[in-house]
Formats: C-alpha cells, sequence, structure tokens
C-alpha cells in the first residue's frame, strides 16, 4: 500500500493519519510540490524519534521509504524533513484502529438493565475485552464468573455488547472496551451512571402537586363565582 | 306558554342591566379556554416533534430497527386526527371539559406507562396508542370550545391559541437536557407530569353560557329545579351574575329538549336555531323586540325537536355538500403544506447551502408564520369579507409561490420563497377553523371538525411518503415543490362551488 503527502508551504505541517489492523507492507512518500519550490540542494531525512531510516529517492521530486509492519513497535509518527531554502516537513501517524466509545454518559435506573455498546469502524478486531474501573484500577470483567450479573456478546464482527444487570449504585462509572488486533490494542471510554428512581420521581411528584393545586384553585374559583350568583 | 312570556318580559330590564357583567365574565372564560388551547398546541407538537430525539434513545436501548420505531411516532401523529370522529362522539356524549381530562389523563398515563416499556410493541401501544388518543380528545375539545366561546373574534383567538406551536422549538433543548440527566425513562416521566398540568387548564373549558333574556321557549318554569341537576355544567355559565329567576328561565328553556335525548349541547341548539333565524346576529339587542325574540323562540321549536334524535355518531356530514367542499380543501391544502416543510432543507442543501443557514431558512419560516397567523386572524376578524374569501387568496398565492420555487436557486432567492410561503401559509392555516365554523355553524362543530380532522390525517399519512416517493421518482426536490403548489391551487376550487351550495342545502330544508 502506497501513501504521499504533498510537502508545500513552510511552517504549516502537513499529516497524515493511517490506520493499520493486520500485518502489512506500506511505502511512504513525500513529495515537494515542484510549481511553487525549486530548491537547489536539497537534504531529506526520515526519522521515526530519533532513530534515522534509509529512503529512496523515487523520482527528482520525491522521497519515500518501504516499511514491512509487523507487530505494534514499528507502529508510531514517521517524519520526513526537507532542507533546502526553506525547511518543510511531513508526518504520517501508523496507528491502530481507533474504538469509538461514547462521550455522553449512559444513564439508568437501580434494578434494572443497561447495556454499553462498543463499535469498531471498519476494522474487525480478533477480541474484545471489557474493563471496569475500580479506582485507579482496571479490572477486567469475566462474564462466566458472574455470569447473572454481566454478559458480553458480540453482536457482529465489529459490534460488541455488555449488558449490565440488577443494576446498583456501585456499578456506576466509566468503563473500557478494548479490542484486540494483530498489531496492537485500542481502547474506548464509556460511561455509567446509575439513579435511583427518586431522582427524578422528585421533580415529577413536585409537578404533580403544582397541577392539584392549580386544579383545586380553578375548583375554587368555580364554587365562588357560583356561590356570588345565588347570593345576588 | 303565556306567563312564561311574560316573565320573560318582566326580566328583560334588569337583564339589559346585568349582561355587561355577564358577558365580562364570559369574555374572561374565552381568554381562559384561549390559553388552554395554547398549551395543548404547545404541548401537543411539542410532543411530537420531540419525539425524533426519543427515538435514538429507543432505539439503543428497547432494540428494533430504525423502521419499528417510526412506527410509534407514525401512530401517534395519524391517531391524532384519526381519532377525532370516535372523540367527536364521546365529546357530545361528555361535554368538552371531561374529554379534555380525559385526553390529559390519556396523555399522562401513557407517559408513564412508557417508562415500564421494555419493547417496541409494548411502546407502540403505550405512546403510539395512548398518547394519539388523548392528543385527538384534547384537540378536538379544545378546539370545539374556542369556536363556541369566541364568537366574534374567533380567527384572532385562533390564531393567538395556534402560536403556541412556533414555541415548540424550546422544547427540543429542553427534551435533550433532560436526556442527557435522567435518560430516557426519567424524561418520560417528567413529560408525564407536565402533561398533567393540562387537567387544570382542561377545567377551563367551561360550558358555553349562552345569554338568557334570548330564549325562552319556557312552557313549565317549575321544571327547572329538575333540569338544574341534569345540566349543572351548561347552567354555570347562566349562573354568572343572574337571579335566581333567570336561572329558572335558564333550565326553563331546556324544556324543549326533553322531547328527545338530553344532550349537553341541547341549549347550543336553540341557541343556533336562533342564530341562524337571525343571520350572524352574535350581541342580540337585550331591549328591543321582545315579543318578536319569544315568536322567534317558537319557531326553534320544531327544529330542535329533529335536532335531539341524532344519533350518536353522526355520519350526516359525510352526506353534506358543504363538508365535501371544505374537506376538498382541507385535503389538499394539507398536502400543500406538509410536503415543502419536509423538503425545504433538503432542496437548500443539494443548492449547496450550509446547514446552519439552512436551519435559519427554517427558523425564519416559523416566526414568520406564526406573526402571520396572527395577522390574518385579525384581519379576517375585522369582518371586511367573508372568511374563506381570504383564505381562497391565501391558497392561490400560496400556489403560485411554490410553483415560483424552482427558480429559486440561492441563499436570498430561497429565504423569500421561504418567507413568502411561511405568510400564506400561516394566512390560511389560521382560518381552517373559522371557516368551518363560518360554514356549518357551532352546533355541528364535533362532527364536522372529526371528520375533516380524519381526512386530514390520511392525508398527513399520506404525504411524507408521497414526497419521499416523488424525490426517488425525479431524483430532485423541484418536484415536490411543483406538486404542493398544484395541490394549493387546487384546493380552493371547491369553494367556487360554497354558493350553489350552500343555495341547494337550503332548497332541501325547506322542501
Amino acid at each position: 500500500q502506497f501513501y504521499k503527502l504533498l510537502l508545500g508551504v513552510s511552517g504549516i505541517s502537513v499529516e497524515k493519519n493511517i490506520t493499520l489492523d493486520s500485518a502489512t507492507r506500506i511505502e511512504l512518500s513525500c513529495r515537494l510540490d515542484d510549481k511553487h519550490f525549486h530548491f537547489k540542494s536539497v537534504q531529506v531525512t526520515w526519522k521515526r524519534g530519533n532513530e534515522t531510516i534509509r529512503h529512496i529517492n523515487k523520482t527528482e521530486n520525491s522521497w519515500s521509504i518501504q516499511l514491512t509492519i509487523l507487530d505494534n513497535s514499528k507502529l508510531g509518527s514517521y517524519n520526513c524533513t526537507l532542507k533546502g531554502e526553506q525547511e518543510l516537513s511531513a508526518v504520517f501517524h501508523l496507528q491502530v484502529p481507533k474504538i469509538e466509545g461514547k462521550e455522553k454518559a449512559i444513564v439508568s435506573y437501580e434494578g434494572d438493565t443497561a447495556v454499553m455498546i462498543c463499535k469498531s469502524s471498519g476494522h474487525t478486531p480478533i477480541a474484545w475485552t471489557w474493563y471496569m474501573t475500580n479506582g485507579s484500577e482496571q479490572i477486567a470483567i469475566n462474564d462466566s464468573l458472574l455470569a447473572d450479573k454481566y454478559a458480553i456478546n458480540r453482536m457482529s464482527a465489529n459490534v460488541t455488547h455488555l449488558k449490565i444487570s440488577k443494576l446498583t449504585k456501585e456499578d456506576g462509572g466509566v468503563y473500557w472496551c478494548e479490542a484486540a488486533f494483530e498489531l496492537g490494542k485500542s481502547k474506548g471510554k464509556l460511561k455509567l451512571k446509575v439513579l435511583s428512581i427518586m431522582v427524578p420521581l422528585k421533580p415529577f411528584l413536585a409537578i404533580v402537586v403544582e397541577a392539584v393545586i392549580l386544579v383545586a384553585i380553578v375548583f375554587l374559583c368555580e364554587m365562588y363565582s357560583k356561590k356570588r350568583a345565588k347570593r345576588a | 306558554s303565556f306567563p312564561g312570556e311574560r316573565k320573560e318580559e318582566e326580566l328583560e330590564a334588569p337583564a339589559g342591566g346585568k349582561s355587561p357583567g355577564a358577558k365580562a365574565a364570559a369574555g374572561g372564560w374565552a381568554w381562559g379556554v384561549v390559553l388552554h388551547f395554547f398549551l395543548v398546541n404547545v404541548l401537543v407538537m411539542g410532543m411530537l416533534k420531540t419525539f425524533g430525539i426519543f427515538f435514538v434513545a429507543f432505539q439503543e436501548e428497547v432494540g428494533g430497527s430504525s423502521e419499528q420505531v417510526s412506527w410509534i411516532g407514525s401512530i401517534m401523529s395519524s391517531l391524532r386526527f384519526l381519532g377525532a370522529p370516535l372523540v367527536a362522539v364521546v365529546c357530545r356524549k361528555l361535554g368538552e371539559r371531561p374529554t379534555s381530562v380525559i385526553g390529559a389523563g390519556l396523555v399522562a398515563g401513557g407517559c408513564l406507562l412508557s417508562t415500564q416499556a421494555t419493547s417496541v410493541p409494548f411502546l407502540c401501544a403505550s405512546m403510539g396508542l395512548l398518547l394519539g388518543m388523548g392528543f385527538a380528545c384534547l384537540y378536538q375539545a379544545a378546539a370545539v370550545m374556542t369556536a363556541k366561546r369566541c364568537r366574534t373574534r374567533l380567527a384572532f383567538s385562533n390564531a393567538i391559541a395556534r402560536s403556541g406551536m412556533g414555541l415548540t422549538f424550546l422544547i427540543a433543548p429542553f427534551t435533550q437536557l433532560l436526556l442527557d440527566f435522567y435518560g430516557w425513562q426519567g424524561t418520560l416521566l417528567i413529560f408525564g407530569g407536565i402533561m398533567l398540568n393540562l387537567v387544570p387548564s382542561s377545567m377551563l373549558l367551561r360550558a358555553v353560557s349562552t345569554q338568557p333574556p334570548r330564549h325562552s321557549s319556557a312552557k313549565n318554569p317549575d321544571h327547572g329545579s329538575s333540569m338544574a341537576k341534569e345540566d349543572s355544567e351548561t347552567l354555570d355559565g347562566c349562573l354568572d351574575e343572574t337571579t335566581p329567576r333567570e336561572i329558572q328561565l335558564c333550565s326553563a328553556q331546556d324544556l324543549p329538549t326533553t322531547e328527545g335525548a338530553m344532550t349537553p349541547h341541547g341549549r347550543d341548539v336553540s341557541d343556533l336555531a336562533n342564530t341562524s333565524a337571525s343571520e350572524g346576529f352574535e350581541k342580540p339587542p337585550v331591549d328591543g323586540g321582545s315579543p318578536g325574540i319569544a315568536k322567534r323562540s317558537y319557531t326553534s321549536l320544531p327544529p330542535t325537536k329533529k335536532e335531539n334524535s341524532q344519533p350518536l355518531l353522526d355520519f350526516s356530514p359525510l352526506k353534506d355538500p358543504v363538508f365535501g367542499i371544505f374537506t376538498w380543501s382541507f385535503l389538499f391544502s394539507h398536502l400543500a403544506y406538509f410536503v415543502p416543510i419536509f423538503h425545504l432543507v433538503a432542496r437548500a442543501r443539494t443548492l449547496g447551502i450550509s446547514s446552519m443557514d439552512a436551519s435559519y431558512l427554517v427558523s425564519v419560516a416559523g416566526i414568520t408564520e406564526t406573526v402571520s397567523q396572527l395577522l390574518s386572524g385579525w384581519v379576517a376578524d375585522q369582518n371586511w369579507t367573508k372568511k374563506y374569501h381570504y383564505h381562497v387568496a391565501y391558497l392561490v398565492l400560496g400556489g403560485v409561490t411554490n410553483l415560483l420555487c424552482p427558480l429559486a436557486t440561492t441563499f436570498p432567492l430561497l429565504m423569500t420563497y421561504a418567507v413568502a410561503f411561511a405568510v400564506f401559509c400561516g394566512g390560511f392555516m389560521a382560518l381552517v377553523l373559522p371557516v368551518l365554523v363560518d360554514l356549518v355553524g357551532v352546533q355541528n362543530l364535533h362532527s364536522y371538525l372529526g371528520f375533516a380532522a380524519f381526512f386530514a390525517g390520511l392525508a398527513a399519512i399520506g404525504g411524507p411518503p408521497l414526497a419521499g416517493w416523488l424525490y426517488d421518482y425525479t431524483q430532485t426536490y423541484v418536484c415536490s415543490f411543483l406538486f404542493a403548489g398544484a395541490c394549493a391551487l387546487i384546493s380552493p376550487i371547491s369553494f367556487f362551488f360554497e354558493p350553489s351550495a350552500q343555495k341547494w342545502k337550503l332548497k332541501k330544508a325547506n322542501l
């Protein structure tokens, strides 16, 4: 697979995110935009962190590197820097697929059942694991151990469900769903909020009381006007 | 009969002094009815519009495909119209106030029951069915009561009440806030409570007080007390600042209705019989012509007898050509109203307008529509010409605007179209109820409104899929606007037949 970035204006850093889920061979290439720049002498460096990588001068204005990604250690940010009259650079970010959690908390009630859903976009993970946060620790959820409380279902290749039954206040908090890919793991964050039934019940009862008071007022007004008419 | 007549003559003078006070009280309650109708519009339309926000929450938690969940919304909004004939029957039997309270109870109960929902069919029944029928009850009772109470300023009051729909845009962010805090179950619980507020406002729907000195078909004033018990609600209005003697008269005039079934709107029947005898006669001259009044009340006797043998489910509107005229126009004008609303934003997007600007279009159109409703109602109430002339004018102009819409290809032009369309839409929407009242009168309003709403419901169900099909077939939104324009132009055609239909009716009645 072949990825290319065009080096243009100095000062602005050009970036590209590349998502990889399995072992593959890729080629990253930096090209100088010859409409805008003609440098007399050019010095190109490809780096990952502090480590310099040997590159190939493919054409007059492009330089590329070829990588074989077999495991997590080869992922990261690859940087190509061009030094001429000006300094231009571009970065390739090689990553495992991101898992989207939910930004908004899932609200559920005590005694109820909550379903937490994690999706992986596009890439199929090898395995899913769910973690619960206890203080600062992350504890894996074992659904065979506590079968009547937790149930983990793989609904489809890219979707996993965690079902928590008989919710209590302690079940609230942050949950993580972790997808394992060939090249590494990726986590998504979900929040669960467990409320007691009293919480919405209080405003509800307040509104009901207010409605009853209004009914009483209207009723009293009617009785009053009837009495006034009878007296008159 | 003669003693009764003489009693009426005696009471004319003091009644003349009392009637401004009674009128003021009646005016106060009329505003109460308008307030209730306003609240109904806000809450009902708000609930219907925010269903889309619940949609997502339901899909995630209760499960079910997108199509299944959208059935709930369809049932809810279509039952609001389709349930109207049934509600009309209930209204005529029980009276508006109990029906409205039942409606509010249904809605609140539906909301509360839905919090326990575990599957989509459950929600269909609890939310769709109960809420839909509740909305129908509320709407029908409020609309008819407004027509009965606000005789002189019906169009303006109707417009004020309808402007409640303009406030519904506030409900969406409010719902989202509640959903974030309490989850969908808590939100439904709180909505149930809010809907319970419609119970006290339904209590404002006191039965209509007809002005006592006008009617006397008093045969036997002694029967007055027994009548009073059966018909206490309709008497309430009468009792506003009336003398005990007038109470007897009020109850006594119900006597002719005992020949047939005793219905709460029996008094309205005699009321209308009098008004039809003297066209458009809203505030009777209390001092003049009391013998004349007595004579008119005698001629009202035979019609009241006939009227009270009406069956409970009244299909007579379907045989009435005036109803046909109205429904034809109503159906097509509703189609013309719904379709552009659905496709305005989409059309703006296809023209390359950003979604922020497109939502400006919608908000501006909404505000313009509300303002134009109020203006149109006020203008119509000035009675410079018959109300349906305005209605026809708005429809024709709206149709022309829609036909010109395909020419709007830039944002300013589209904004002009949206404003113009909103002005004409607001205009004709505000006049729907007043025009119906003008055509058929207040007495039969329940059955007519019920069936008219039923047909509007058919249009509401058919409208969106039809619009979608049009788009799929032609791959452009231009067609939907042309279709809407054509509908809007077809709909006023039926009004050209109105004078001849009225003549036909009179001939039939005289035969």
